[in-house]
């Protein structure tokens, strides 16, 4: 007894409530954060020349592979407008996309500038969480841009997303394993893989991309080629056409053929590229992105031993390349959007341009593609002249994005298990591509199309 | 003055005054953590209960309308990919921890007869539990590549024989090797807990049986076999709970294909929810998932109670 001290009940209660209150507003603090509240910007006297002296622009950035390396040019922007660029978040693009997903959707976007694909920003856009680019950007600073890359950042009229570099698929071929000349068309195509296959044993004709996004975009382009649409005009799948059956059953029948990998289902970009290296591939649509990779000989034994070609046409008379590009929006939530412009326009001039066409990536800005085909004449790489020409080439007239919506992802992951069902028959193609539409129609109904 | 005296009234001067003492505490001490937890884990958990009831969709985050039983409706009478990865769950469940228990129960009778090496051995055994998941994941899927795995060159200098076998994609070969992934991952634990078992019983049925000529299969069956009934059933329990929440190697391995032929309830929630972007569906499915990793927990704790030894074990 002489242990007990006396403490009312009040003076208990008073102690556990401060102290459950303080933790609830703790938890609270950090769990429901206010939203879209871009950070105070801390005031400094202006200095004269430059405009964003002492204001701090927040970031959401893409990483790796070579995307970095257009961050060189900050500092010269930072010295130039007094302003300092801080990285909220770096990651690839599917970690940036999930994390820009859930910062709209949850109102916790504390940044003025994002990364941005064409393949995502519907999304985005349809999230209320981003801010037309088309009273910061005037004709003049456009001028410049490939219109079809521009283009492929544009929805309901307005410019979200400013192009910093693009890719589109490109027919790779081995010269060394009996092929006359790039596939014409897509029936070409599968009869050159079969042949591959007979002819050269170890080696498979062709192969794809086999699940998820991957898949379903190798599909849309062959789909499109062939005379066909991923969705009408009211938004509705209009895949499971004649030209959608052909499409897939192709993929099908090389794939029962054996003149693909048998693993190629559960193949995505690496996967793809290391059997190509490897030279056990004929030939294959693959992005421009790798070439370097493949033309080296300490990593690729088909090295020196390849061409590229445009894409097959189909029934549909078109060379469709599926294409996206990489870019910058600015957030709605940005107290600060004239220097979030001023950002992106130094990240997308001629001179970032020129920097990332250095490194082999595909830029934006017709300029720099002009300047850099007249420098790769002179290039002791082969393909470097043809490989740029080709690639403006297909910006200009074979770019094809998928349809420019905030269901694409949901659409894919509704679709690609279907074509992985076809192609390794476990169902027919009509059947399987007519319950996707099933699927999606209900999907995009849903979505209030 | 007057109103005090008024509101207090003659009935609550009669009430016992509050003591704080020793017994209040570690509740005192705890409450804080208590109201973390209950944020932590009881808010997101009530939360996502109710976005299971609700359209919530990331593509249109802006609009959360109540509907009700909807999305279980849904999924319960409409999806058949639900109750198939559910089926496959219940069957990846079944196998891997019966095999697992299998292989376990005669590792741990091994490792608790050895005379010599016994802490390495508990090392070297111990070994695969130390690898991240996902490594165990990137590990075999290797192994069972068609055309660079380990398998099937093993397959090819033993028979000669150069057909590809494509492990990670037919059926049921797909399922099979993820379940081996699984069961190599976690035998271990089943090895330590059923060797803790076998190593705290007492030596004197033993010795009795000895004196009576049991045979050693007899001893087993008969003695060791019931006596660590109840290590048996928790292992199981905890195995089963792991194994219903099943998703890193399963995800690196197939990520639930090709073409859903190895979608288990997680990898199809992933699916759903992040890549399909709908949540709400994720969400119900989710609780679902969790109802069945109740049942199965269920199902081994009643066993751990009806099979606690007692000395009334007839030998």
């Amino acid at each position: 007894m002489s242990a007990q001290k006396r403490v009312s009940r009040r003076d208990f209660l008073k102690v556990v409530s401060l102290t459950g209150g303080a933790a609830v507003l703790t938890a609270c603090a950090t769990a429901t954060p206010e939203p879209t509240e871009a950070p105070a910007v801390p005031t400094a006297p202006a200095v004269v020349g430059k405009p964003f002296d002492g204001k701090t622009l927040r970031m959401h950035a893409i990483s790796g592979a070579n995307y970095d390396e257009l961050y060189k040019l900050i500092p010269a922007w930072e010295e130039e407008t007094g302003a300092k660029v801080e990285m909220v978040f770096k990651g690839n693009g599917f970690e940036t996309d999930k994390r820009l997903v859930q910062d709209f959707a949850a109102g916790t976007v504390d940044y003025d500038v994002a990364w941005d694909h064409s393949s995502f920003f519907s999304q985005y856009v349809k999230a209320d969480g981003l801010e037309p680019l088309d009273a910061y950007f005037s004709t003049e600073d456009l001028a410049d841009f490939i219109p079809g890359i521009l283009n492929a950042g544009k929805r309901d009229g307005k410019l979200w997303v400013m192009p910093r570099h693009f890719d589109i698929s490109c027919m790779h071929y081995r010269t060394d394993v009996g092929l006359a000349g790039p596939p014409e068309t897509w029936d070409d195509f599968k009869a050159g893989a079969l042949k591959v296959t007979q002819d050269n044993p170890g080696v498979f004709g062709t192969q794809f991309a086999g699940k998820e996004e991957a898949l379903t975009g190798r599909f849309y382009e062959v789909l499109l080629a062939e005379g066909g649409q991923l969705l009408d005009d009211s938004f509705m799948p209009a895949f499971n056409s004649p030209a959608g059956v052909k499409a897939i059953s192709m993929f099908s029948e090389l794939y029962s053929a054996g003149a693909m990998p048998p693993d190629m289902t559960n193949f995505l970009w690496e996967d793809v590229a290391n059997q190509w290296v490897n030279g056990l591939i004929g030939m294959y649509t693959e992005w421009y992105g790798w070439y370097s990779y493949f033309q080296d000989p300490a990593s690729s034994k088909v090295a020196g031993k390849f061409d590229i070609a445009r894409q097959p046409m189909g029934d549909g008379n078109i060379h469709s390349g599926w294409a996206g590009h990489h870019g910058f929006s600015i957030t709605k939530a940005s107290k600060e959007k004239e220097m979030a412009a001023s950002l992106i326009k130094h990240l997308t001039s001629v001179e970032g341009n020129q920097l990332e066409a250095k490194l082999g990536i595909l830029i934006s800005r017709q300029s720099v593609w002009d300047q850099i085909i007249k420098e790769a004449e002179t290039s002791t790489d082969p393909l470097a002249k043809k490989r740029l020409e080709l690639a403006v080439l297909q910006a200009q007239e074979d770019f094809r994005t998928p349809p420019l919506i905030a269901e694409w992802l949901p659409l894919s992951n509704i679709l690609y298990p279907i074509l992985q069902q076809v192609i390794l028959g476990d169902t027919e193609p009509q059947a399987g591509l007519d319950e996707a539409a099933t699927k999606v129609e209900e999907m995009m109904k849903g979505a209030g199309y | 003055m007057t109103t005090q005296s008024v509101a207090v009234g003659p009935s609550r001067r009669k009430r016992k005054r509050f003591q704080f003492t020793d017994r209040h505490l570690p509740l005192l001490l705890l409450f804080p953590s208590v109201v973390i937890i209950v944020l932590v884990i009881g808010f997101p958990m009530l939360y996502s209960l109710y976005i299971s009831f609700t359209n919530f969709n990331l593509t249109n985050p802006k609009v959360i309308e109540f509907i009700g039983f909807q999305n279980y409706i849904t999924l319960l009478t409409r999806d058949s990919q639900f109750w198939k990865a559910f089926g496959r769950t219940v069957l990846f469940i079944t196998l891997a921890v019966n095999i697992e228990l299998i292989l376990g129960l005669g590792i741990a009778q091994m490792m608790a007869r050895l005379a010599r090496g016994k802490g390495l051995a508990r090392t070297l055994m111990m070994m695969p539990m130390m690898f991240a998941p996902i490594l165990v994941g990137f590990q075999f899927k290797w192994f069972f590549d068609a055309q660079l795995g380990l398998v099937n060159n093993i397959l090819y200098s033993i028979t000669g024989q150069s057909q590809l076998i494509p492990w990670l994609i037919k059926v049921p070969l797909g399922f099979i090797s993820i379940l081996v992934a699984e069961i190599w991952m976690s035998t271990p634990f089943m090895v330590i807990i059923l060797e803790a078992g076998i190593l705290s019983l007492p030596t004197e049925p033993f010795e009795a049986a000895e004196v009576d000529g049991a045979s050693g299969w007899q001893k087993f069956r008969l003695l060791t076999l019931p006596m660590i009934m109840p290590f048996i059933y928790t292992a199981m329990a905890i195995r089963s709970l792991d194994l219903a929440r099943a998703f890193d190697v399963v995800s690196i391995m197939t990520g639930g294909g090709p073409a859903n032929r190895t979608e288990l309830i997680w990898t199809y929630v992933n699916r759903l929810a992040f890549n399909g972007k709908e949540f709400a569906l994720g969400a119900a499915m989710s609780f679902i998932a969790v109802i069945l990793s109740l049942v199965f927990t269920y199902m081994f704790f009643n066993n751990v109670l009806k099979s606690r030894w007692t000395e009334e074990v007839e030998l």
